[in-house]
């Protein structure tokens, strides 16, 4: 086949190296070109991994026993609740949404746990009815979001008024006071070693990886976040991709209010108020974008670090839990500042 | 290669009874008095699409109306028409995309009802956009492959993905990294990958809307190419384009819409250049109106040492009422240039004189725009706000016409008719949202905008992109008029006959410099001469 002079593919290197031909039109636009360029983008990429490693060194002087395996292991029980909601927050928001209701879907886990092993005497069955909670709520989530189309805002917003309402009528507006060492294993028990809240935590975090970037679905993921229309002219089943990941949030957050209210032996409608704030800081602070379409698990990873990292060394440090809130919030909104930045001047 | 067609196709759906003489409409042949009547010979395979009576409301009128149209597995048709004549909608319909108003749409003897772009692809049809669905934050692989991942035991096989799109990069004769994010790539490079998402779909039915618009006229070959193959492979294509001489290459049957009705369907042979086009306006059209032979003016802009990106060291002067074009290969540095000069790209410098008089080099639109130099983009849906209608876009961000804040309607509506008058824009469509216009309607919405800043200079990248004949003329023609009522026009278009047919004056571009300038009356502007300009800098330096 003659034709011009327009070299066929060689093997190419990640965006446009300098050999690139016939490059971007627009040069603002343009992928980075040269050494210099490129290492800069690799320092931007990982660049809360480089915050997590400098929080950690700087942890470790300001507080020696940091890295002791005893408080690794504290730090990773305490945060496994909202790390496991995390995962799935990072499903929802990298498709495009965003949802709020996850701490009432935490209390509500947590009093249906209690209160059915109370009265039925079965972890088992509570559990299931507490995780069941969790699929109706993530269900009905995806369902007006994706279905009606209704802004996730407003939506989990609404909702979370809902699911506590509910905690609170089935509960009687007191707490459920579990005895047994039965409804307690799911916090207390350890396998090699390792409570099993740390093993929940480790395994939800390895299988939404695979899940988000090695499967077709994950592609999908990022297909309907990045460009809604053009997934579903590819023919996806967007209010189905939708609507699951909003399942998946409703459940581990039902899973997390259960392992808490294992661990503390009660059951009650009034807890989680921090919850939904702490989980999407969690994803955003790795550098997830709130924009959708971008962003992976391993960032949650790092962004949940970050910020027990920093919960640790404040406790240590004798800091009140208000300037907690304060030092929190305004990570928060640094970083989706930071990513808005950063989006500005490359475009 | 270029796949001449062969004999038209008997079996299908023996167009309009009266039979196209090409001598103007005719009745809307009623396909489905086909098969069955002509029961003695062997069955005939089914066909690829049909449809039965298809019409779509928008608003309050019909985009398209009671289509009945027969495609026979395995040929290749082309849907013609001008501005607004129905084909994206028909082909929108045909997709999955739209969902019919009326009748219905069978894919291989099934219905597709409202089963929407999903079960189109079910049914083994696959539908290249004209507007990119890229997903920008993915890489270029990704976007090939979205929603027809490879995957092995659930997981995505990399490998197997990479090499499948390398192939089909080598097949396109184009080097996109695969990793490149969507959003850094040109347009062109976008609907390539389009193209190849459509082909590694590997479906019965390929449907494309305008696939070679956006394209150099190297990358139009290659397409070609491309579905002459598919087409051999026994694949149905339909598609949509306002190119007629691709339409006349490439198609076994044309079917001519005008007004959202279906004028004619016939066989290739049937059909020249001069037919396609008494059908689809109803009277003949002079391709392009030579344009700017009057004298121009003063000098309106001149800007010297130009940097941004890959353009590098440019000078550029232009005077009034004259129309200056630029032309270059895609990844040329034309656009950047426009750019640049718009104050749109940041990183650019250069020095910069309006009207004899020096500025500061803009560093934002705004600062470009107060003094007098616009830019009229080349994506028609980043210029315009899509659900409003055209008189709000025309005013966005016009302040004449307000008093104490407050917007006067009437004065807004009067300027918006006057300034879309000029660009020959009808102004019984003023209040409907720009959306629902054609492209080229769109386009004339879009200059209005503009011009109605009354800038000095405009900058006008690809004014005719995907916009059909009859508006082509017009919008040329228009250029013509602004710069007649002494503006002074850049313009930049990959339809370089176009450039030719207005400009008084012609920079080559390559590789971010300017390799020629050619004046209207030298023997050297032409097409030919200008081709070779563009190339050669190309080879050289590589």
């Amino acid at each position: 086949m003659s034709s011009p002079a327009v070299p066929t593919t060689s093997p190419a290197p990640p965006t446009g190296g300098p050999g690139a031909p016939a490059g971007p039109e627009h040069p603002a636009e343009g992928a980075a070109t040269g050494r210099g360029a490129r290492v800069r983008a690799l320092a931007l990429r990982y660049s809360m991994l480089w915050v997590l490693v400098a929080l950690v060194l700087a942890a470790t002087v300001l507080y020696p026993g940091f890295l002791q395996l005893a408080n690794v292991q504290d730090i990773l029980t305490q945060n496994a609740a909202v790390g496991i909601i995390a995962v799935a927050m990072t499903f929802v928001i990298i498709s495009g949404g965003f949802d709020l209701s996850v701490g009432a879907t935490y209390a509500l886990g947590a009093t249906v746990f209690a209160g059915v092993t109370k009265s039925t005497g079965s972890v088992v069955l509570a559990g299931g009815c507490a995780l069941l909670a969790g699929v109706v709520v993530g269900a009905a989530n995806g369902t007006i979001i994706a279905r009606w189309k209704v802004n996730p805002f407003v939506t989990t917003l609404g909702m979370s008024s809902v699911i506590s309402g509910l905690a609170y009528v089935y509960s009687n507006s007191a707490p459920f006071i579990v005895d047994g060492i039965s409804f307690q294993y799911l916090a207390l028990t350890a396998v090699a070693g390792v409570p099993l809240p740390i093993w929940i935590l480790l395994v939800a975090f390895l299988a939404g990886a695979v899940l988000l970037s090695q499967t077709g679905y994950g592609r999908n993921i990022y297909a309907i976040g990045g460009n809604e229309e053009a997934g579903r002219l590819s023919g996806l089943r967007v209010p189905w991709l939708v609507g699951s990941a909003y399942v998946m949030t409703g459940v581990t957050a039902a899973l997390a209010g259960m392992m808490d209210a294992s661990r503390l032996g009660v059951g009650q409608a009034d807890v989680g108020a921090t919850v939904a704030l702490d989980t999407i800081a969690i994803v955003v602070v790795g550098g997830t974008s709130l924009r959708g379409g971008e962003g992976a698990v391993w960032r949650s990873g790092v962004g949940l670090l970050i910020l027990a990292t920093l919960t640790n060394v404040f406790y240590s440090l004798n800091i009140s839990q208000h300037w907690q809130l304060i030092a929190k919030g305004t990570i928060v909104v640094a970083a989706v500042a930071l990513d808005s930045l950063l989006r500005r001047r490359r475009t | 290669m270029t796949a001449q067609p062969s004999a038209s196709d008997p079996t299908a759906s023996g167009p309009t009874a009266s039979g196209p003489t090409a001598s103007g409409p005719t009745a809307p042949g009623r396909a489905a008095s086909g098969p069955a009547a002509s029961l003695p010979v062997a069955e005939p395979p089914p066909p690829a699409v049909v449809c039965r009576g298809v019409g779509k409301v928008f608003g309050k009128t019909y985009a398209v109306r009671d289509v009945d149209l027969e495609i026979p597995a395995g040929a290749v048709h082309a849907l013609v028409g001008e501005n607004g004549a129905g084909k994206s909608t028909l082909l929108g319909m045909v997709s999955g995309r739209l969902a019919a108003d009326t009748g219905s749409v069978e894919v291989f003897d099934t219905v597709l009802g409202d089963g929407g772009p999903r079960k189109a692809r079910g049914l083994g049809l696959v539908t290249v956009y004209q507007e990119l669905t890229m997903v920008p934050a993915l890489s270029a692989e990704a976007n090939v492959f979205l929603g027809g991942q490879l995957t092995r035991r659930g997981l995505l096989s990399r490998r197997e993905m990479r090499r499948r799109y390398e192939e089909m990069c080598a097949d396109f004769e184009v080097s996109i990294p695969a990793d490149a994010l969507a959003r850094t790539l040109s347009v062109s490079q976008q609907q390539i990958l389009e193209i190849m998402r459509g082909v590694q779909a590997d479906g019965r039915v390929l449907l494309l809307d305008e696939p070679s618009a956006a394209l150099a006229e190297h990358e139009r070959d290659i397409l070609y190419r491309i579905l002459g193959r598919l087409r051999s492979r026994g694949t149905t294509i339909v598609f949509v384009s306002h190119n007629l001489e691709e339409v006349l290459r490439l198609s076994d049957t044309i079917s001519v819409l005008r007004n959202g009705r279906l004028v004619e369907t016939a066989p290739r042979e049937r059909w020249n250049r001069q037919a396609l086009i008494r059908s689809m306006v109803g009277r003949e059209i002079g391709v392009t109106a030579r344009g700017a032979t009057h004298e121009p003016g003063g000098p309106a802009l001149e800007a010297s040492g130009v940097s941004a990106g890959i353009v590098d060291d440019i000078g550029i002067r232009v005077h009034q009422g004259e129309i200056v074009g630029l032309w270059g290969l895609v990844g040329s540095g034309r656009t950047t240039f426009m750019r640049a000069l718009a104050g749109l790209d940041r990183t650019s410098s250069g020095e910069l004189r309006l009207g004899g008089e020096s500025v500061p080099w803009p560093r934002s639109a705004r600062e470009a725009i107060a003094s007098g130099v616009v830019m009229v983009p080349e994506d028609r849906k980043n210029g315009l706000v899509p659900g409003m209608d055209a008189v709000g876009n025309v005013s966005v961000g016009v302040t004449r016409f307000t008093r104490l804040g407050r917007v006067d309607r009437g004065r807004e509506r009067a300027d918006a008719e006057r300034f879309t008058r000029y660009f020959g824009f009808d102004a019984d469509r003023l209040d409907a949202p720009v959306r629902h216009l054609s492209g080229g309607n769109q386009q004339k919405v879009l200059l209005a905008k503009w011009a109605a800043r009354t800038p000095r200079v405009f900058l006008i990248d690809e004014p005719t992109r995907g916009i059909d004949v009859g508006a082509k003329s017009e919008v040329l023609a228009s250029l013509v008029s602004l710069a007649r009522d002494g503006a002074a026009v850049i313009v930049t278009s990959s339809e370089l006959e176009e450039v030719l047919a207005i400009a008084n004056r012609l920079l080559v571009f390559a590789k971010g410099r300017v390799v020629g300038e050619i004046p209207a009356d030298s023997p050297r502007f032409r097409v030919r001469d200008i081709v070779r300009l563009g190339f050669h800098e190309k080879e050289t330096e590589r």
